[in-house]
């Protein structure tokens, strides 16, 4: 869109950080290389007239967590991960909650799944066979931790999940570009498993005061675990509400927590829509609100980025008397 | 004679002469015919108006008036009916709107039209007020989020869900038709609603601030291994890096019969027959083998007292010779004639 590019220059002192070290209008069409060395992080505007450019060492290994239950975890694995597929990136989808799996059903996966990383620890499979292939996007798979009914001998802790991740970088296909690992509510073992092997963190909130307590203390265990890199992703926005003042503002919910700001996805009733259908929201035609905005935080954790404006609703714009003839 | 006033208010149209002004000093000299009935006319205007009762010019008349003796001298000025100044000046805003030849050639025309034209115009504007208000009340009324809003703002066709619309080319994730920005105000207009930005407050110093308040607040160490609650704990582990686990938790409930070892070399395995698999497999061939041999080992070797119970009595069959032959029951067993006993009766 070039409309957005325009904006965007017009409004170099609210939107541009500091360093800006990439010039989009002149860049290439981006090629991504497997494997780099080490990358440098990338600033800059979201643009949306190219494609992102891989930013930070590969593969990138992102948890999505957020202390409290139903906040939109999954939703936000499922939607993201899409996105960075569609971007041409290989994305691996773990679902790291033990007794609960949900990812494989609004991923629309469910009767796909015949594995999972209980019988690869057994010996009942290898580790591909437990992958299931997205047929929508061949480079996104899901693996699954157990089985809602099965026995669980996952007394090593995090090191099944290390095991997993390194597994998956030394497979012959090659590295994939990122391992999102959904990780379950709460603070116990589950959430210590999934967190291991991760070198950083998408924290989902949503804008109220239980929700914003448990991303306080989500967020200082893992800072003590030595995860640095924790962006937020503000969920279940109501504009409408916000406006009323009955409903924290995401600029206030960023001041609470002090974290940097990935995405702030509207309320948007499309996401029960979707779930219930297997189908996620980002492969919506045309595209809902929620679902433009999961692609935005898609983009800005290819490169590193974080938002630098969010929006506000406001009052339509009135319309002069002959609009009424019009309509 | 009486004169008779015939007020009109028309007489330029009625004489049908343009742009026709009587200064209010002209004296008119009219030979008075016979037959003709003089009709003095009075205006509202202080001029002289001339009621022309035959077709003849008024220079000939003049010129006829000066050479007839029946001439008579009509001087007429014709003052107003109207004493006030307010209704002179009425009269004379009137005057001169009905004098103007648009005006004047309009209302001639559409006289009849006129209140219809004017009840068309109010009736477009109560429609479009009507119609404003309805559309305010209905989208103030709509549920925010209901289908019947998401197809309004343009979400959802309702074609889609009675499965005859036609699907939409939409490839591109970076080109959407329905993100309209507007360049002057910084406002974004999507799905229905107008948006404004409003920019990221938080610094690098604000942040930093929050993480050394947490690491205040949080003080957590890793845990390293997982014991069930009733446990003891090992000697050389830190009580801190414990986690008890409940004893209904997934992870207690199972008694793992893997090795750790084992379970990596598993994970790590990238072509093959999985552990299990082989495991069982390997398992179910020594099982076979076994099975076999054992029926072998049935095979050769029968048990003298049990076979002895499974004897039958000897039968005696002739051969075709006409001789008795003693059958061993053995034989039957094993199917080999091993030995044959003739007998020879």
């Amino acid at each position: 869109m070039a409309s957005l590019r325009l904006f965007s220059t017009n409004h170099q002192s609210l939107l541009l950080p500091s360093s800006l070290s990439h010039n989009p209008l002149t860049s290439s069409s981006p090629r991504f290389v497997k494997n780099p060395s080490r990358r440098s992080p990338i600033r800059s505007v979201l643009q949306f007239n190219r494609k992102p450019e891989l930013a930070g060492e590969t593969p990138r290994i992102v948890v999505i967590t957020s202390g409290k239950g139903g906040v939109g975890k999954t939703t936000t694995t499922a939607n993201v991960g899409l996105s960075l597929a569609r971007y041409g990136f290989s994305v691996v989808a773990i679902d790291a909650d033990l007794g609960l799996r949900n990812l494989d059903l609004l991923l629309g996966l469910e009767n796909r799944v015949n594995y999972t990383c209980v019988e690869v620890i057994n010996g009942d499979c290898r580790l591909d066979q437990a992958l299931v292939r997205d047929k929508r996007w061949s480079n996104f798979e899901l693996l699954c931790i157990s089985k809602p009914r099965s026995k669980l001998p996952m007394g090593f802790g995090g090191k099944a999940l290390e095991w997993l991740v390194d597994a998956l970088k030394t497979r012959p296909e090659g590295s994939p570009d990122f391992i999102i690992i959904d990780c379950p509510a709460g603070i116990d073992a589950g959430f210590i498993t999934a967190i291991t092997p991760a070198n950083e963190a998408i924290l989902v909130t949503t804008p109220d005061i239980t929700a914003l307590r448990d991303a306080d203390r989500v967020t200082g265990l893992l800072e003590c675990d030595g995860i640095r890199d924790i962006k937020m992703i503000v969920n279940r926005v109501r504009t409408d509400m916000i406006k009323g003042e009955d409903m924290m503002s995401v600029l206030d919910v960023q001041e609470m927590l002090g974290l940097s700001l990935l995405g702030a996805i509207p309320e948007d009733s499309e996401v029960i829509r979707s779930t219930n259908r297997g189908f996620p929201l980002v492969l919506n035609k045309p595209p809902t609100l929620a679902g433009l905005a999961f692609e935005q935080a898609a983009w800005r954790l290819v490169e590193q980025d974080s938002m630098k404006a969010v929006m506000v609703e406001e009052e339509p714009k009135k319309r002069g008397f002959f609009s009424f003839f019009g309509g | 004679m009486k004169w008779r006033p015939l007020i009109l208010s028309n007489v330029q149209s009625s004489i049908g002469k343009a742009k026709l002004r009587i200064p209010s000093n002209l004296v008119v000299f009219r030979r008075r015919p016979v037959n003709l009935n003089w009709v003095q006319v009075e205006t509202k205007r202080r001029f002289v108006c001339r009621a022309i009762g035959d077709s003849s010019t008024p220079d000939e008349d003049i010129q006829n008036t000066q050479n007839d003796d029946n001439v008579v001298a009509v001087v007429t000025t014709t003052e107003s009916n109207i004493p006030s100044d307010s209704e002179n000046s009425v009269s004379r805003f009137r005057s001169m709107i009905t004098t103007l030849p648009p005006v004047v050639f309009v209302m001639r025309k559409c006289s009849g039209n006129s209140v219809w034209i004017g009840i068309c115009i109010a009736a477009t504007v109560l429609v479009a007020a009507i119609r404003a208000y309805a559309v305010r009340k209905s989208r103030d009324n709509q549920p925010a989020g209901s289908v019947a809003d998401l197809v309004r703002r343009g979400q959802l066709r309702s074609g889609d869900r009675r499965g005859i619309s036609k699907s939409l080319n939409y490839e591109d994730p970076f080109n959407n038709p329905f993100v309209k920005l507007d360049q002057g105000n910084s406002t974004v207009e999507m799905c229905g609603k107008v948006y404004r930005l409003a920019p990221v407050t938080l610094t690098e110093k604000e942040q930093t601030i929050h993480q050394k308040r947490r690491s205040r607040a949080y003080q957590w160490k890793r845990p390293t291994i997982f014991l069930k609650e009733g446990d003891s704990i090992p000697p050389d582990v830190d009580p801190d890096t414990v986690r008890w686990i409940p004893a209904n938790h997934p992870f207690a409930t199972t008694v793992s019969d893997i090795d750790q070892d084992l379970a990596q070399t598993n994970v790590y395995q990238k072509q093959g027959v999985p552990f299990r698999i082989r495991a069982e497999h390997e398992a179910m061939q020594k099982k076979l083998e076994a099975l076999q041999n054992e029926e072998k080992l049935n095979n050769l070797s029968i048990d003298s007292q049990n076979a002895r119970d499974f004897q039958r009595p000897y039968k005696f069959a002739t051969n075709p010779d006409g001789e008795n032959i003693q059958k061993n029951p053995q034989d039957n067993l094993t199917g080999n004639p091993s030995s044959e006993e003739t007998q020879k009766t």
